[in-house]
């Protein structure tokens, strides 16, 4: 293998080009500084890229997917929500990519190797967390406490919901701080009369509300928008949704001061053992194999949470603490409860809403105890039954293709989202044998859920049950068994901050403990898992961070 | 010229004048990868009775024939794509072809009476349904779904 050895200096390496290394190249090429971005995939434009406005009849296989060559090189991505025929090129290819886990405890990675990572392909759901989070684990004494509270991130949240655009309704719940927000996107007829049935039983206990969506309901920095076509998974051409291709990397592309280099894997951090600082990466250039070093003042990890703590364990750094690559969590997620809702057959949808309502989390609220610590969210929605819920249906005929062109009555569906306590032995570790294509050694996960999310994930159906009965729906069925670990592509918590530098990976602003110019704010900093969907608070936490690196540079503390 | 002529004839005329600018990417040009002609031929009339034409177009003109045809050479099994064979073979040796429509509906409602999914007809008739409802014909005439909207009405009256 030839070595290139090209040295090029920056003020900040930033690896990975997600959701928030996006915010990483935007906050530090807008502090001053001339920043490299790696990214390990290809690069991703827009207007070639996206794919959302295909119609099924231009798919090769109308939409249900080229069946031989996903189960032979996309065996793990296909199981997410979001993978379908066109938006599977946004995701990797497991043979290149592969892991391990045991037999009896399957893990689901998903990971996108792109410019843009996954936030190309992300649920766009944005939640701020409370002191009812932030607090959990002092309250509970389990794993560490948070170093930061609710008044350290609301700033950076107001500072992020603004740019990114975020369109929802205030409610003036102490679990769910309210935002910066544009207006709500609109509930259909049935959403609104099962909203007003669940108040009526539930006053402000159980609150089903607008879901917040990074989709713009008002232009925003020369972004569109949303014009509700439906598949954001497939990309956004009008850049309606946030991404790092739609918004962060063009804004840090504007300063001048942006090195986007794609193909570029990051095989290990460089350090000087001397002085305990990260001095630049090792790179492999992901066509050619070529090795290429770079050099910098600082280093952000936001390569997604088990990337980082794949990296770091192989550069063997940054772990005095033994917590690199434990406490690994996911949301536990319940597939459904659903139920008929009678009436509004002369009523129906014109256009696709891209995300649902949510019910944010009522169990172990102010006064209320529920049998388990912690509680969940739901994500919910109705629709009308149509064509492809009746494709086994008996007949052939005229009738038939009157009674399947007809749509059907209106079902609501509740999905639970639980948390998920952090725990030591959900960890992984370097595989001692395996290797990816390009060398490098592939992760050994070993996670499993524990007691606490399985209690969640059954109160959940009581509990839909008793929303849809509040609505007065028949038919009521549900979903029973969780999901695998890893399915909501939550995965977070593997190099977790802390006060303690005995028991934590990172500082309050996201520094390792031991290596004083070295930041990771992707999911690995989680300290607990929150019942939120977590990138917003992984793009504040990054806004924060890079605050805090800048002023370190400028006082020449790092 | 037959009755099996005629059909054929009026069902390659009701496509050309629906279908002809925009034939399915697959099948552009292309020939026919796995069907005989006359197991398309089976496969054409067959989907007709499932999916009839009515007030809009039905499944021939859809040309989910051709959908068929690129799902049997890239999607199923060697397997599946004999027992979906084998059953076009089963319903050429009831004289398909030469039956009225009415009767060839009859002869597809006893395999639809008994069929479950992984029966070759459960297999043609999903095929037939999914082709058809996601063609641009049923996409925009049928479900009124294209051209897209580019809004949202969640109280819109229906019918449309």
């Amino acid at each position: 293998m030839a070595m290139h050895r090209i040295r090029i200096d920056f003020d900040a390496i930033v690896v990975g080009s997600g959701i928030t290394g996006g915010w990483a190249a935007k906050e530090l090429t807008q502090r001053g500084l001339h920043t490299l971005v790696l990214e390990a995939g290809r690069p991703i434009d827009p207007e070639r890229d996206a794919v959302e406005h295909v119609p099924p009849w231009d798919m090769p296989f109308r939409g249900l997917g080229d069946r031989a060559a996903i189960e032979s090189r996309q065996p793990v991505q296909r199981h997410s929500l979001s993978f379908d025929e066109l938006s599977r090129r946004f995701w990797t290819d497991d043979v290149d990519n592969p892991y391990t886990t045991p037999v009896d405890k399957p893990f689901h990675w998903f990971r996108a190797r792109q410019v843009g990572g996954k936030s190309i392909i992300w649920g766009r759901h944005v939640y701020r967390w409370s002191d009812l989070d932030f607090e959990a684990n002092l309250r509970d004494g389990i794993a560490v406490d948070w170093p930061i509270r609710y008044a350290d991130l609301s700033p950076w949240y107001d500072y992020v919901e603004r740019f990114i655009g975020v369109s929802g309704r205030a409610e003036g719940l102490a679990q769910l701080p309210d935002g910066q927000f544009q207006p709500p996107m609109a509930m259909n007829c049935v959403e609104e009369y099962v909203r007003d049935r669940v108040q009526e039983r539930f006053g402000r206990e159980r609150v089903l509300t607008s879901g917040r969506l990074a989709n713009l309901t008002e232009p925003l920095n020369g972004r569109a928008a949303c014009h509700y076509c439906g598949p954001c998974q497939r990309g956004c051409v009008t850049r309606s949704y946030f991404s790092s291709v739609n918004a962060t990397l063009p804004a840090a592309a504007k300063t001048g001061r942006l090195t986007l280099r794609p193909y570029s894997i990051v095989e290990r951090l460089q350090h000087d053992d001397a002085n305990g600082r990260v001095t630049g990466v090792r790179v492999v250039d992901a066509r050619t194999k070529a090795v290429i070093e770079y050099r910098a003042r600082v280093v952000f990890l936001c390569a997604s949470a088990l990337e980082t703590a794949r990296l770091l364990m192989h550069s063997k750094i940054a772990n005095s603490s033994g917590q690199v690559g434990r406490n690994i969590m996911d949301h536990i997620k319940h597939t459904g409860v659903t139920g008929e809702i009678a009436g509004w057959t002369d009523r129906h949808v014109i256009g696709v809403r891209p995300g649902a309502l949510f019910v944010p989390r009522f169990r172990n609220v102010g006064a209320t105890r529920a049998p388990f610590l912690r509680g969940y969210s739901f994500l919910s929605a109705a629709r009308r039954s149509e064509w492809s819920d009746r494709i086994f249906e008996r007949g052939v005929g005229t009738d038939f293709k009157r009674r399947l062109s007809t749509l059907g009555p209106w079902t609501m569906s509740f999905r639970g989202y639980g948390e998920c306590l952090p725990r030591q032995e959900n960890r992984c570790t370097l595989d001692p044998v395996r290797v990816d294509a390009w060398g490098i050694p592939v992760l050994h996960i070993e996670a499993e859920w524990s007691s606490n999310e399985h209690a969640l994930h059954r109160d959940m159906a009581a509990t839909a049950a008793e929303l849809l009965e509040a609505a007065g729906a028949t038919n009521i069925h549900q979903q029973t068994t969780p999901s695998i670990m890893g399915d909501a592509n939550h995965e977070m918590g593997s190099a977790r901050m802390g006060r303690d530098p005995k028991t934590s990976v990172l500082d309050a602003f996201n520094r390792a403990h031991d290596v004083p110019n070295l930041y990771v704010t992707d999911g690995a900093c989680m300290t607990s898992s929150g019942w939120q969907n977590p990138s917003l608070t992984y793009m504040a936490l990054t806004a924060r961070a890079c605050d805090h690196a800048a002023g370190a540079m400028k006082r020449d503390e790092i | 010229m037959d009755r099996r002529d005629t059909l054929r004839t009026m069902i390659s005329a009701v496509g050309l004048l629906t279908l002809g600018r925009h034939v399915h990417a697959l099948a552009r040009g292309a020939a026919l990868r796995i069907l005989s002609a006359r197991q398309d031929t089976i496969v054409v009339a067959a989907s007709e009775r499932i999916i009839p034409a009515t007030e809009t177009p039905g499944a021939a003109a859809a040309q989910v024939n051709l959908f068929v045809d690129a799902m049997l050479a890239e999607w199923y099994t060697p397997e599946q794509r004999q027992r979906l064979l084998a059953g076009l073979a089963e319903l050429d040796a009831q004289q398909f072809l030469d039956r009225t429509p009415t009767e060839q509906t009859a002869i597809l409602d006893r395999f639809d009476a008994e069929a479950t999914p992984e029966h070759w007809f459960g297999m043609l008739k999903y095929l037939t349904v999914w082709g058809y409802y996601t063609s641009e014909v049923a996409q925009t005439r049928e479900l009124g779904l294209w051209p897209l909207p580019w809004r949202y009405d969640g109280n819109a009256p229906y019918p449309h």
